[in-house]
Order: structure tokens, then sequence, then C-alpha cells
């Protein structure tokens, strides 16, 4: 039996070094001078770090920008999506009204629609729409805003449900009776008990907002300086040679913050998921 | 798992007006942004729309279904059809398969092992498509790559046969998704009392035995919400495939029905196309879920 | 039947109606447009970029030193993907940019769009304008409109490396017999290097040896086209550049390989000249026009070359024109020549730099046995889009499909394309 466990351990080990190995692999590459880079001897250790691969992404081609980018919009949608989802949970687990289901079906069915087939029509629906509202038309950030809150919402909300629903109703059933408003209610008793739920959903929209790929390339035409990461990464798979020392420098930058925002809400993230299909 | 939370679920006894402003701001948000849009794309697809209509002034006109007749006559399609249902689907089962005997080891190893690994899964998990796919690249490559370095083969070229291709794009979606499976799977088995799997193991029953007799059907719904949401990403993958084989891989061997409608769309300007194929892969993806939905409806299990 | 007929009538114009709305071409500010803020150009990314980005550099700065408030955002766009984005340029007046390079077979394709602006009264206006040749003016003008100012020409011939010739006792291929003999020989004895670099998305490099063969684009399944392509498929073997490693380079990659010393021959242009000068075969290689089947004759080369051009939709026309006739004009066609190798377009330009260099002569020659082009319709922008032409050619040489199987799926796509 012990054995058994510890051979387990051992695999478990082993599995998780693999699982890390390219991760591992990507930030070794980053600070690898390129000489090593380019050479058909790769080594799993670098005896000679240089910044030089980071210098080339950050300064040559301005990747602090695209960086703050991103984070705005990935903020913003979480922002925005939290907000909507919450207010959208809370009318679900705490009202049974006719057609509920249908809606909950409707969010469901919702989170099946390949968002990447609708490519096609919001291009030209934020088009038009930029012509009507400054700010959120083609080329702009506030596009890439838009549409990552839409494409996010159903999954928060139907993950919101579980931790609303667990917030027991005497809580608000008492504060109702000691006179408090509807507002009141919702967010001085709900919204603080469901914000570590919140947090946890927030790493699903920041995600995706964060990872975008497909709507950034399509939607940001000609305005360099709104670039998001993925597409300025992009960059770097020259006609020539790719420059294997940025990519990997880049995509570096670009994983630490997720990895970053991942590990502190870990057991959040998990009680969440749990949350999510528990109904 | 609806014992999980009871008193709730049995209580919620306000019967009362349809809160709507509270759904307000995700209905304006979800019928502006996605019920639209998906209007949209049912009509640009029965529309004669290419970039002469689009840009250049031309009338736009209706075609009936003449998008799709032309989809359905091209070999082109079945064959991307195919790709795409082999590969989604082969990403599904091995996701499931890695996902779940990983939630299961996790259960039976040591405190250190278990964090390590599920910190490793955090970490996978939490790599950005894009990154994910340059760096499975850098190490696949042909020269410059550390893996047909160690195996000593020179001028392997891992994007040149069709399904090595997707094999190694397949890999990198799994390392991206399997441990959202194992987390998920997991807590669910946490939660299962000890005293349940206690008595299997007293009564001897292989590790093997107890997944399938004991965890599978504990664990019924939430291996629902894993597989639907497992077949909705792998479905719609695009990133890894445009990245990886660069929008479609040699003689566009690894097109998938995405990336086949983003091109015929946004590069060849045959929007009206693009649509068309764009609903195709709706209807399927709405038809396998809703199936799946419905087995689970008939073996009794809620939503 | 009729109110079934009226009903459905009624239906598609509902239908209709509710399309997207299409944007017809906007008109130009009739002033000219703002003459401060930000002046958006795209150019084309190409290996070994640095010298260019250089001299565009030093363009803009002159520019920006007289034109006060103003500032010059160039972006470098990937060829091979150039198509997606510059139909988002059109698709979205407000997205566009201002200068666009853009090579001069997407000229149709583009003009069809509504994508360019008039250049006629620019270049009129333009004391140097007048130096551009009738073929050249002919070369960007799409039924009557001048749509860009051809800024240099570009045609491929053969690379070779005379060390590596040397030391096999190798001449310089005269023939495509010769040729695919040397490169087998280079092949065979130095196994480290291919013989000739040729790839699977190489279409200007397919190209010569389907039309020296008689064939064309328009006729790809005739015999003459599927003995041209059987001709350049045969290169993509084990015994000059196998399949593996070759199938799927691109133009741009066969340079690298050359410049990198990894190559004995390749087919690459006089643009490419600076990315071969700054890699290990600098000092190492001399040029020849590339052979035709008949020994002595010189295959027929494409006559590639780039445009600039102002998006229709561009809110500073006249601040971009002056910016592109700036990047036309001779001293920076002159400093592009020596940058790039680019072939200049203005005939005081050329004159100049074909009578001091003899780098170009074989280029001159190759002009001289005559061109060939690719079809001028605004369908070869979807052809070449969908890559249809790489396409075939990938599918030969992974053995997918037979050389007629390929032409045949080829020619019905082209023929689609070009609405025959």
């Amino acid at each position: 039996m012990r054995g058994t466990r510890r051979l387990l351990d051992a695999l478990a080990i082993l599995l998780a070094v693999g699982t890390v190995f390219p991760i591992y692999w990507m930030v070794l590459a980053a600070v690898k001078p390129a000489g090593e880079i380019q050479s058909l001897q790769q080594r799993p250790w670098t005896l000679a770090p240089s910044w030089d691969s980071f210098h080339r992404v950050l300064a040559v081609d301005s990747f602090g920008r695209y960086f703050l980018n991103s984070l705005l919009v990935a903020l913003v949608v979480v922002v925005l999506s939290g907000l909507c989802a919450f207010l959208g949970a809370v009318a679900l687990t705490r009202f049974r009204f006719r057609m509920r289901t249908t809606v909950l079906v409707l969010f469901l069915i919702a989170q099946m629609v390949p968002i990447e087939a609708l490519t096609i029509p919001l291009f030209f629906l934020v088009r038009d729409l930029g012509t009507q509202v400054p700010g959120v038309g083609l080329n702009t950030l506030g596009s890439l805003m838009l549409v990552h809150t839409a494409f996010t919402l159903p999954f928060a909300i139907w993950m919101l449900r579980g931790f609303v629903a667990a917030i027991p109703e005497e809580l608000d059933e008492a504060a109702q009776l000691d006179g408090a408003g509807r507002f009141t209610v919702l967010w001085r008793i709900l919204f603080p008990l469901v914000a570590p739920g919140l947090a946890a959903t927030s790493v699903f929209s920041f995600i995706t907002a964060w990872n975008d790929f497909l709507f950034a390339r399509t939607f940001i035409i000609s305005a360099t300086d709104r670039q998001t990461l993925p597409m300025a990464l992009l960059v770097f798979f020259k006609p020539d040679e790719n420059d294997w020392g940025a990519i990997m420098a880049a995509s570096t930058l670009m994983t630490v913050p997720v990895l970053i925002f991942f590990l502190l809400v870990r057991r959040r993230l998990v009680a969440g998921l749990g949350g999510a299909v528990k109904d | 798992m609806t014992t999980a939370l009871p008193a709730v679920r049995t209580r919620p006894r306000r019967r009362v007006r349809t809160p709507l402003w509270l759904l307000l701001p995700a209905a304006v948000v979800l019928g502006t942004l996605f019920v639209y849009p998906m209007w949209q794309l049912g009509l640009l697809s029965v529309l004669d729309f290419r970039q002469a209509q689009v840009s250049g002034g031309q009338p736009t006109r209706f075609v009936g279904l003449a998008n799709y007749t032309q989809l359905l006559g091209d070999a082109q399609f079945w064959s991307v059809l195919g790709a795409t249902v082999f590969f989604a689907a082969a990403c599904v089962l091995a996701t499931l398969a890695v996902g779940a005997a990983l939630a299961v080891l996790l259960t039976r190893i040591s405190k250190v092992p278990r964090l390590l690994l599920s910190l490793a899964a955090m970490a996978a998990w939490a790599v950005p498509a894009v990154s994910g796919s340059t760096v499975w690249m850098f190490l696949f490559d042909t020269d410059l790559g550390l893996v047909n370095q160690t195996l000593g083969v020179t001028g392997l070229n891992w994007m040149y046969d069709r399904y090595t291709a997707f094999a190694l794009v397949g890999a990198v979606v799994v390392w991206h998704s399997f441990p959202f499976v194992m987390i998920t799977l997991y807590a669910g088995i946490e939660a299962i009392p000890r005293s349940v799997l206690e008595a299997a193991a007293i009564d001897g029953a292989s590790a093997w035995r107890t997944f399938w007799r004991i965890m599978v059907p504990v664990l019924r719904p939430l291996l629902a919400i894993v597989v639907i949401q497992s077949i909705i990403w792998d479905f719609k993958v695009f990133t890894q495939i445009y990245v990886m084989t660069r929008g479609g891989g040699i003689a566009g061997q690894n097109l998938t029905l995405n990336v086949w409608a983003y091109q015929q769309a946004f590069a060849a300007g045959e929007y009206g196309l693009g649509a068309a194929i764009g609903v195709v892969m709706m209807v399927i993806l709405l038809v396998v879920t809703l199936l799946y939905l419905r087995t689970l409806r008939r073996s009794g299990e809620p939503l | 039947m009729r109110l079934r007929l009226a009903v459905a009538a009624a239906l598609a114009l509902t239908v209709t109606a509710c399309a997207p709305s299409t944007s017809s071409p906007t008109t130009a500010p009739s002033d000219g447009g703002a003459r401060t803020g930000t002046l958006k150009v795209w150019l084309f990314d190409e290996p070994n970029r640095a010298p260019k980005d250089a001299v565009v550099k030093e363009a803009v700065a002159e520019f920006t030193a007289a034109h006060p408030d103003t500032n010059v955002d160039v972006a470098y766009l990937a060829v091979d993907t150039r198509s997606a984005r510059f139909k988002g340029a059109f698709n979205d007046p407000a997205s566009a940019p201002d200068v666009v390079e853009y090579g001069n077979t997407d000229l149709p394709e583009y003009a069809a769009a509504g994508g360019l602006a008039d250049l006629g009264p620019a270049v009129t206006a333009w004391p140097e304008g007048a130096d551009l040749s009738a073929d050249a003016r002919a070369s960007a003008t799409f039924q009557g409109t001048l749509l860009g100012v051809p800024w240099y020409l570009g045609v491929r011939a053969l690379y070779y490396r005379t060390d590596v010739f040397t030391e096999l006792g190798l001449r310089p291929p005269t023939s495509q017999a010769e040729l695919t003999a040397a490169a087998r020989t280079i092949r065979a004895q130095k196994p480290e290097l291919f013989g000739i670099a040729v790839g699977g998305k190489y279409t200007f490099g397919a190209l010569p040896f389907i039309w020296d063969a008689g064939g064309d684009i328009t006729s790809i399944n005739s015999a003459q086209s599927r003995a041209g392509l059987k001709a350049y498929t045969d290169l993509l073997k084990p015994d000059n550049c196998p399949p593996q490693q070759c199938a799927d380079l691109t133009g741009g990659k066969t340079v690298e390989l050359f410049a990198s010393g990894k190559a004995g021959m390749a087919i690459i242009g006089n643009f490419n000249r600076a990315a071969v000068d700054a890699g290990a075969a600098k000092g190492k290689y001399a040029v020849v026009p590339l052979p035709g089947s008949k020994p002595g004759s010189i295959a027929p080369a494409f006559a590639g070359g780039n445009n600039l051009g102002i998006m229709r939709n561009s809110q500073r026309p006249a601040l971009a024109a002056d910016f592109l006739t700036l990047l036309a004009s001779k001293k920076y066609q002159t400093k592009m020549y020596a940058a790039m190798g680019n072939l200049p377009t203005l005939q005081a330009a050329r004159a100049e730099v074909a009578g001091q260099d003899p780098f170009l002569k074989p280029f001159l020659s190759t002009i001289d046995a005559g061109t060939k082009f690719v079809p001028l319709d605004p369908g070869w922008g979807k052809i070449d889009a969908q890559a249809v032409l790489p396409t075939m050619i990938e599918k030969v040489v992974t053995g997918k499909a037979t050389v007629e199987a390929a032409t045949d799926e080829a020619a019905t796509a082209i023929n689609a394309a070009l609405g025959k």
C-alpha cells in the first residue's frame, strides 16, 4: 500500500514536471542569448542569461503599450460582465417567475454558440455601431470590450448562480424585515457575500478577453497603437527567420499576469466550478 | 449533487413579477451582441454578399440557399467537416481521459505531490492559447526544436503529415484544457463522503471499479458540464490551428470549419459563404449538445 | 403560384433590406483634408527588412521636418495575410490607412473593391511624375484610372553559390536540364545543402516553369501547364529539396535558406539582394537568368513590382500624396535600390543605377527576354487569398494528388474566381 502510494507520488511529480516543462522552456528561451537559441544543440539551461529578447520586445516594439491595452480591455470586461452577471444571477436564483427555466436554458444555449462564427456579422455590426457611437467602432479597444462582455456573460451568470444560491435566503429576508430596500439588500448584503465567487468568475472573463486573438485580429484594422498582445506577438514570426527569442519573451510577458491571477484565486476557482455545476 | 444545497433549491418561493430590472443589463448586452448577430449570420448566409457588395457599391441580392448548395457540393467542405468533427472528438476524449485520470490520481497521493500537480495544471491552464501554441511550435521546430534534437532526427517536419500535425495541435489543446476537467472532477470527488470511498476500499474494489461504480454515478451532473464545455471549446478551436499550422497547414490539410469560414469571409471576401459555414457549425454544435442533454435528462438527471 | 412568387419577392426584399449596410466608397475631402495629424502608412514586411526600415525612417524624418505637426505611423504587413487587412480597411472607411504599398497583382481586386484613390491629379502635379514611363503608368492603371505609383520593379533570377560551383566543378546552368542536374549534384555531394531551394508556397518560383513550358494560369490544366508544374515539383524531391522541409516554404523562406548558406541555388529577386548580403552567402554568389528548357533560353519571369497608393477613404489625401511622392521620388528610389536592390521605376533613377551596377545585368536580360503576368482580373485576388496555386503545388509535392488531379482542381477554382 505504502509502496503504491510512493509510486503514484513519483508519477504525479513526473507529470507535474512534464506539464510545466513547456512553460519552463518558454521562460528559458526568453532569457537565452541569441546564439543559444539558434543552436542545433539546445540545452535545458543557460549559463549566460540575457535580457536582450525582452529589450527587443519592450523597447523596440512597444510591447508595453500592447500590454496595457490588453490589460485595459480585460479589466473592463471583468467589471462589466461581472456586474451584469451578478444582477442576472440574483434574478435567476432569488425570484421564481414565469419563463425562468426558459431564460436559464437560453443562457446555456448561448454558451454553445460558436462565437467565432459570429465574427462576420459582428464585424459589420461593430462597424455600423461605430458610426453612431464614438469609441466602440472598429479599430477601437471599445469594440473588443463590448464583444467580450457579451461572450463571457452567459458562463459568468451560470457560474455565479451557484454562489448566490449558497447564501441563505433568511439573510436577505431578515434585512428586508429590518426595513432595508431592495437596493440595499442587493449591494450591502448579497454583493459582499458573493464577492469571492465573483472573483472566481472573473478569472474566466479575464482569460477570455486576454487570450482573444480572433477579434483583435479582425477588429483592429489599422490602429497600431491599439493592438493587443496576441496580435502583436505574431509580428515576430518573420518572413525569413522567426525571432524565437522575442516570441518567447513576448509569450512570457503575456502569460505572467494570468498566472498570477490564477494562483491568487485558485481556491475560489475550485469552489466556483463546484458551485457552477452543483446547481 | 442537488443534495449539496437542498435548502435553497427547494424554496425559491417568491413568485413575483419578472425581475426585469435585474435581467435588463444582461438582456441588452446579449440581445445586441448575441441574438442580433445570430440573426444577421443567418441572413448573410442567404445573401450574395461579397467584397463587391461590401465596399464596391454593388447591390446585395437574395440568393436563397445558393451558398449552402455551393457548400454542400464542395468536396473540400466535406473534408474539412470530417476533419473538424474527428479532431474535436479526439480532443474531447483525450481531455476527459487525461483530466479524469489525473483527478483520480490526485485523490490517491500525498499532499506535496498533489499540490505540485495541481499548481502545474493551473499554470498550463493559465497560459494563453497564443503563447502555448508558440512554445510548442518552438519545441517541435524542425531544426531548433528540442524534440527533434533529443530524438536525434534531422529534418523531421511535424507539420508535414496531416495526422501528426493534427496530433500536435491536439496535444496543445489537451494541455490547455485538461486542467479544467481535472480540477472540476477532483473538487467533485472530494465532496463525495469519505465513508463511501472507504467502504469501497475495504470491500477491496480496485481503483478502476471504484471510479466507474461509485464516482461516475455521483459525479454525473458534473461530468455533464465538463463534457459539454469540452465539446464547446474543442469544436471551436481557432487560435491553435491558426497559429500553429499557419492558417490551415500544407495544402489546407489542417483546416477546420472555423478557420475555413474565417478565411472564406475575411481573406477571400466571400462573406455570404463564410456565414453559411458558420451556420452549419452552429447547428452541429447545438444538435450535439442538445442530444447529450437529452440523454442526460432521460437517465433522470436534472439539468 | 402568383401569390407565392409575390411572397417570395417581398421576403427577398425585406431580407436584403435588413442586411448589413454596404458602404459605397466615400468621396475624398475635396479640399485635400487636414494637413496635420497622423498619417498611417502600410508597407510590406520582407525578409531582412532592416535596410528598408532605415530608408523609410529617413523619408519620414524628412517629411515631418517639412510638414509641421504631422507624424507618420508606419506599419509592416505580413504579405501572406495582407488580404484580410486590406479588406478590413476597405470595409470600414474610418479605419483606412492613408498610404499603402501593394503588389501590382492586387491592383484589379483593390480597384474593384473601390479601395484606392485616383492618383491622376496628384501625379500630374508631381514634377517627377513625368519621368514614369508609359509602361510603368499602364501597370498601375485599371480601367483608365491611375490607382498607384509604381515604386519598384522586381524580377526573379537564379542566384547561385560561386564557391560551391567551383568546388564541385559545375558551370552556371543554361538550361532546365542543367539546372536540375546541378541541383542534384550539389545535394549528392553536399548533403547539408539543398541543391536549389524551392517551396510549395512559392507561386512566383513555380510560374516561370509553367510559362516556359507554354502553359498559363488561365489554362492550368493544359498539357503544357502540367509539364511545367511537373518540372517544378520534380525539384521538390529528396534528391534536391525534400518535401518534409520544402513543401511549405514560401518565397521568403527560400531567400533565407540561400542567404544563410543552406542552398546551392535559389530563384529570388533583385529586391532580395540586401537579405542575401546580410547572410553567410555574402560575397559568395552570382546571378544568372533562370534558364528555360531550351538550351540558352531564359524562362519567362513574373513581372513583379509594388505600387504605392492612397486609400480612397483616406482623410488626408493631400498630405498622403505629399508623402507618397516623396517616397517614390528619385532620391528615395535610389536609396531603396541601394538598401534592398529594388529596381527603380523612374527612368532617371533606373538609368543611374543600371549604368553603374553589373549586379542588375541578369535581371535586365530577364526583362528583355519577356516577362509574364497574372490575370488582370479582380478574381486574381481571390485565387491568391484562397491559395489555389500553392495548394495545387503542395498537393502534388506531398503526393496527395497527381499532377492531373491537382491541376484540374485548381482550374475549377480559378475559373470560378475569374467568373468563367
